[in-house]
């Protein structure tokens, strides 16, 4: 908001500076001195600019096409992963399919009856591919969003409030120290194998380290000028928060953000690696592709692992791109 | 191989969990190409075409032993290298006879076995060095070390009931059972076990064991020195410098998840059949992707080529020719048990389940419904019908006097001869169990919950391909089969704590007599066994299948009460009634055996050692020659044929 | 500041028994099969006497205080199922040299590719030099881990002709794991520095500085870069103990002995005493990379207090 406002008052002097130069055009020495006079509407017109934050950001960023493109990819194979099961034709990601002797088809490459090949029983890799980025999305979105949320709030107040800071340096040395893998091998045996498993695993000790980001932003920012300068006047804390602090990360938030939805991905199949992944009858891009990973050494197998590791660098590269243009964009100084 | 070590492993004991290591582990090595090489040629004169004298065999290995301890462990993965440097009174040969090893004979009055020791048998270090001569006394420490409570010897139930006091002196230290009996220290003396002299070892046994003398090729009987055993205690053998050897090889480097290093031991009494000079094992957590690169590299000598890439190593110009079989192995059975007492949550409706599956005609049902064919071709594409077996002890497991494979006994005829798998079937059987189990106010589809471990390799698989299979045979509407991960570890909760409604479960041999077989199914009285299928809560509860598992019981009770040696045909009979019942009633399904895995090796196979159980012949290199080349389908197939 | 830091000392002290206690409960809720290698066949008494030996079978207060005490004379217990009766310090002192090196190495590589990188991408924002820079970041960022470093390793060693497998005498087979792991921290640098440049270079100071007629260089490196390095500084400290740590995938590639994915594998075999040590090391270790961080951030961007001074609130 600083910012914003030294932006208007910038204005503002400008348009005075203009007046004075369209006056002095004005040869007559009684134009010259005459009373300039004070018109409310004037008066209205210069203090008002029709700036809008938000309308701003979004202009920036539509200026970036790569970035608006890739906005449309994600929403694209977000769209396509709902609407892919409807299409004529299509294979249950789960089925197993059998050829006319009842074998299963293992392995078949990618063809006309199986779009993007089959695996080793059989299953269509087409189907399961989108399945699986359907659920790894929603993973992501799931993860990202929530962590965000509970991140900031936790975030704020740990670097904002100084009595706070103790307590929460240390639920977050004591969350960033148990291992995870501890946590997941507990769930696993308490909870089902399952998507909401997975979600609640990655963000029980997942959500500290946005709120160790956004404490940290906060620091560098909270003993600023103008924050002092607004505690001084007695502005209140909640308000500070939302009207100095926030805005001005609301960038860097949207980067992390934007990361955070691919970076769930990549721990899904992390945890995967490690064994602790979904069930079979769950295709997501972590199984995918470790799965795939297994057969790279044959290269007439690795269709596998190609197909889920493009959607996978795909989806990573549009979030990196978009986030980085969006937190641009919401970048007040880049506004013009 | 032997160094199926692996796919073995586990296995012997427990459910296929264990097994789910398959593959993954065995070693690897350095870069040195193994084939040819000259180096020293003991055993040349046995050398045949294609085999190099000498030469060092190199693995990779995924599977790092957690102790080096014979006396402690009981998991398959670490007799791997007790099994090469450590020999036993007996050993088999490449048929699986027993043979003398360190004892050169032996003779047997009533319960007393008595062993004359080879003389001359040096123990060495980690160097090679001689350290001192094995004597009988070893023998009689090695079992005193694992009967010591502190030691914690996986394998100390192996000697109750069959050594004349073990049971007891073990308890007498504990003081209390379980149950509160207690029990008076008595002196080790009084164990069936002495050394009446340096070279005579004579063990008294607590009852007839009929199969006492295959058992000593296992780790419970192997000797060790004494006065090692006095000074390390609990930290003998925990590195190669804090164990002695007396074996084919000694362990010349020990360094976990780095390496391993056999190398062949000059001393060992029978050095002229020993033809690999060292056994150099390189640790790599992702063998199972990189193994079999690594052999198209020339950088290692084996590697297990999964079911996944067999198709296209099999179609590969140059890769074709790299892969054979394992050996194929009888120790490990697989079958789907049925759980009688279900632990489940009530979202899988367990009292619908303890009906349904209480009643002969659902159980029949779902066999007559399951095409074992299906999930047996994810590990087996090719030849899946070799490896399904249609009773629970595997065949060529044992013989009965006259020579008569167990399981072509005339009891079994009609079992074996037929595909339990039968469509019309299976939908009559449907028919009749929903009329019964409609007038019991069964709700249907039955829920069967069916479980996995996501840790074993293609487990998953199975269970897909299986849910739709039989569902697809017996209506959706009859049947919902729910497959479930469990927990990748501890698996074994899911079993023992009944928390599955039907699962692929294994059973290992301990012992070479069909009452091994019987040990997972049978509970006694007021005990839950190894709380396999649960079915003596029939009994205890009064269900519909009480009076089935009633008969079942009372023919394994009965058949175990044959002991006598001459009785021995009379006694396989009477298994083969029980196991023939078991089945003809639906009580298990039996499933298979380990399927051979395809493996890419310089060995063949069919030349070591080998026991249908007992495993630690089976990890043997003795005997076995380097090729300098990789063995070719065909080529094992002649092996085989020349078994 | 030396109040506060003592303070936080001592607090961290406090903060390592919480984590390892906590840590400590955990394990001991996992099922007790896990504990033996072949539960199925033991007898009942001998899972007790094994409990018992374990010491599980006592009250939770006594086990905890029966590890502090054991703590605080230095010993970390035996290795129970990683190597049997082998003591926990004499595993880990083999380990951890190697990961150390190693990853000193790559955070080496790291900071001295990725630092430049970042600098000259945000000096040339929009030229060539970034475009290449942010495909090598997005290509980094975007394909999984697991599926480049198997790349790297598979067709790296056919072209330096090297072994697949790692082995220390060689140097160059150092080549592969160290660029393998460097890749990630370049980019994650190069990244957020250009990120933060780029964020400073439209402030007003660095317009100050162009109107008084600094060179671009000179503006870069000795305003804007001090500047946006205040916030990466804070991860420094953490990531570079987080790289000595080892990579479970690179190790396990390479299979090279080190400390990564042994903690995965400790608590798969519930090795109670490795766990405990394992974690009680990274705890330490993340807790002084922390303090650490805060305490540079101080020293680069003296408007940053820790201490009690400052409108608190």
């Amino acid at each position: 908001m600083w910012s914003v406002k030294n932006k208007m008052s910038e204005k503002l002097e400008s348009s005075v500076e203009e007046q004075f130069r369209q006056q002095t055009g004005q040869r007559t020495e009684e134009e010259l001195f005459s009373l300039a006079g004070a018109s409310a509407e004037e008066q209205e017109r210069t203090g008002y600019s029709n700036y809008s934050y938000w309308r701003s950001t979004l202009q920036a960023f539509g200026k970036n096409r790569v970035a608006v493109f890739l906005v449309f990819v994600i929403v694209g194979i977000l769209l396509f992963t709902f609407i892919q099961p409807l299409l004529p034709g299509q294979h249950d990601p789960n089925m197993v399919n059998n050829d006319s002797s009842g074998m299963q088809y293992r392995n078949v490459p990618p063809g006309s009856q199986f779009w993007f090949g089959t695996n080793s029983i059989g299953q269509d890799l087409w189907a399961r591919i989108w399945a699986g980025t359907r659920n790894s999305l929603f993973i992501g979105f799931a993860v990202a969003g929530i962590e965000a949320f509970i991140g900031i709030v936790a975030g704020v107040l740990w670097g904002y409030v100084r009595k706070l800071d103790a307590l929460f340096t240390e639920i977050y040395n004591v969350l960033d120290n148990i291992p995870q893998t501890i946590v997941l091998i507990l769930i696993s045996y308490i909870l089902k194998p399952g998507v909401k498993t997975l979600i609640f695993a990655m963000c029980l000790t997942g959500w500290i380290q946005m709120a160790r980001f956004i404490r940290n932003q906060v620091l560098m920012l909270r003993d600023r000028e103008y924050n002092l300068a607004s505690r001084c006047v007695g502005t209140p804390t909640g308000k500070v928060v939302l009207r100095n602090l926030l805005p001005y990360l609301v960038s860097v938030i949207m980067l992390r953000m934007a990361l955070s939805i691919p970076g769930a991905i990549g721990s899904e199949v992390f945890v995967t690696y490690i064994g602790l992944g979904l069930p079979l009858s769950i295709p997501s891009l972590g199984n995918l592709i470790n799965e795939g990973r297994a057969l790279m050494m044959s290269e007439s197998l690795r269709y596998q692992l190609l197909f889920p590791t493009l959607i996978v660098s795909v989806v990573t590269i549009s979030f990196y791109i978009i986030g980085n243009a969006f937190s641009d964009a919401a970048d007040p100084k880049n506004h013009v | 191989m032997k160094r199926r070590v692996l796919s073995l492993m586990l296995s012997v004991v427990m459910m296929a969990s264990v097994l789910a290591g398959c593959g993954s582990d065995d070693g690897t090595g350095s870069s040195t190409p193994a084939g040819g090489t000259q180096t020293e040629s003991q055993g040349g004169e046995d050398q045949k075409e294609g085999q190099a004298a000498g030469g060092e065999l190199n693995l990779l290995y995924s599977s790092e032993v957690s102790t080096l301890n014979y006396l402690k462990t009981s998991s398959i993965s670490e007799m791997g290298i007790p099994a090469n440097t450590i020999d036993t009174l007996v050993e088999t040969d490449n048929k699986g006879n027993l043979v003398p090893a360190l004892a050169t004979e032996w003779s047997q009055d009533g319960l007393v076995w008595t062993f004359k020791l080879r003389e001359g048998v040096k123990w060495v270090d980690h160097t090679g060095a001689e350290v001192a001569e094995v004597t009988a006394q070893d023998f009689v420490d090695a079992m005193k070390y694992q009967l010591t409570p502190e030691y914690e010897a996986a394998n100390v139930r192996n000697f109750f009931g069959v050594i004349a006091n073990a049971e007891a002196y073990y308890m007498g230290q504990i003081g209390t059972d379980e149950d509160g009996n207690t029990y008076d220290p008595i002196d080790f003396s009084e164990v069936g076990v002495k050394a009446l002299d340096s070279y005579t070892l004579e063990y008294t046994l607590a009852g007839e064991v009929p199969y006492f003398l295959s058992s000593l090729v296992y780790v419970t009987y192997m000797p060790a020195y004494g006065p090692l055993l006095e000074e390390k205690g609990a930290s003998f053998a925990t590195a190669a410098d804090s164990m002695y050897y007396c074996g084919a090889y000694y362990l010349s480097v020990y360094e976990p998840q780095v390496r391993q290093v056999l190398t062949r031991n000059p001393l060992y009494w029978d050095a002229e059949h020993v033809y690999i000079t060292s056994i150099n094992s390189v640790y790599n957590a992702e063998k199972a992707t990189l193994a079999p690169e690594m052999v198209k590299r020339g950088e290692i000598d084996e590697a297990s080529i999964g079911a996944d890439i067999l198709d296209d190593w099999l179609a590969g110009e140059q890769t074709r020719e790299l892969v054979s079989k394992e050996r194929p192995s009888t120790d490990v059975s697989y079958f789907y048990c049925f759980n009688f007492n279900p632990t489940f949550g009530e979202e899988y409706e367990p009292e619908n389940w303890k009906k349904a599956v209480n009643n002969e005609n659902f159980r029949q049902a779902v066999m007559a419904a399951m095409n074992r064919r299906n999930p047996m071709a994810i590990n087996e594409p090719n030849t899946p019908e070799q490896y399904i077996q249609n009773t629970i002890t595997p065949a060529t497991f044992t013989m009965n006097a006259s020579g008569v494979d167990y399981v072509e006994l005339e009891t079994f005829q009609e079992i074996v001869g037929k595909d339990s798998f039968d469509e019309t079937a299976a939908v009559s059987y449907r028919d009749a169990a929903k009329t019964e189990l409609e007038a019991e106010e069964v709700t249907f589809p039955v829920k069967m919950l069916v479980k996995y471990n996501p840790g074993v390799s293609n487990w998953d698989k199975e269970c897909a391909v299986l849910e739709q299979q039989i569902e697809g045979v017996l209506g959706s509407d009859f049947i919902d089969i729910i497959v479930e991960a469990g927990p990748s570890e501890s698996f074994l909760t899911v079993r023992r704590e009944g928390n599955y409604a039907f699962m692929k479960c294994n059973w290992g041999a301990d012992y070479a007599d069909p009452e091994t077989w019987t040990d997972p199914f049978y509970q006694a009285e007021g005990s839950d066994g190894y709380k396999y299928a649960f079915l003596r809560t029939a009994i205890s509860e009064n269900t519909a299948a009480a009076d089935t598992v009633q008969e079942y019981f009372g023919l394994v009770e009965s058949a175990k009460a044959i002991t006598a040696d001459a009785q021995k045909d009379e006694r396989y009979d009477a298994f083969a009634r029980a196991e023939a019942y078991l089945i003809d009633h639906a009580l298990v399904i039996p499933y298979g055996i380990s399927v051979s895995d395809y493996i890419a090796t310089k060995l063949n196979v069919f030349e070591g050692q080998y026991a249908s159980c007992g495993t630690v012949p089976n990890l043997r290199y003795k005997g076995h020659h380097l090729m300098d080349h990789f063995v070719s389908l065909e080529e094992y197939n002649k092996n085989l044929e020349n078994e | 500041m030396l109040k506060y830091l003592t303070k936080r000392i001592l607090r961290s002290f406090l903060t390592l028994a919480i984590i390892i206690t906590i840590v400590f409960v955990l394990m001991r809720q996992m099922p007790i099969e896990g504990y033996f290698d072949n539960f199925d066949k033991l007898t009942e008494e001998q899972i007790q006497v094994g409990l018992k030996g374990m010491g599980l079978l006592d009250p939770m207060p006594i086990q905890v205080a029966d590890f502090f005490r054991q703590l605080l004379q230095g010993d970390l217990g035996l290795s129970r199922r990683y190597r049997a009766n082998v003591p926990v310090a004499e595993i880990l002192s083999t380990k951890i040299p190697v990961s150390v090196k190693l990853g000193c190495l790559s955070i080496l590589v790291s900071l001295v590719v990725g630092l430049p990188m970042g600098t000259f991408m945000a000096r040339y924002k929009g030229k060539w030099f970034d475009r290449l820079g942010t495909l090598f970041i997005v290509f980094i960022q975007a394909v999984p881990a697991a599926v480049y470093f198997l790349f790297i390793q598979l067709y790296g060693s056919v072209w330096l002709k090297v072994p697949l497998l790692f082995d220390p005498s060689k140097p160059a087979c150092w080549i592969l794991p160290v660029f393998s792991m460097s890749l990630g921290n370049i980019a994650y640098y190069g990244m957020w520095l250009r990120r933060y440049m780029v964020d400073e270079s439209t402030k007003d100071y660095v317009k100050l500085a162009t109107a008084k007629g600094l060179s671009q260089n000179k503006i870069m490196v000795r305003h804007i870069f001090r500047n946006a390095f205040v916030p990466m500084i804070q991860y420094l400290p953490t990531s570079f103990l987080n790289t000595v740590i080892g990579s479970i995938y690179i190790e396990s590639l390479y299979s090279i002995p080190g400390m990564g994915g042994l903690l995965v594998d400790v608590i798969k075999k519930h090795d109670n005493n490795m766990v405990q040590a394992i974690v009680l090391l990274y705890a330490t270790v993340g807790v002084i990379g922390l303090l650490l961080g805060d305490i540079l951030m101080t020293i680069i961007d003296p408007r940053i207090s820790l201490g009690g001074k400052g409108g608190g609130r």
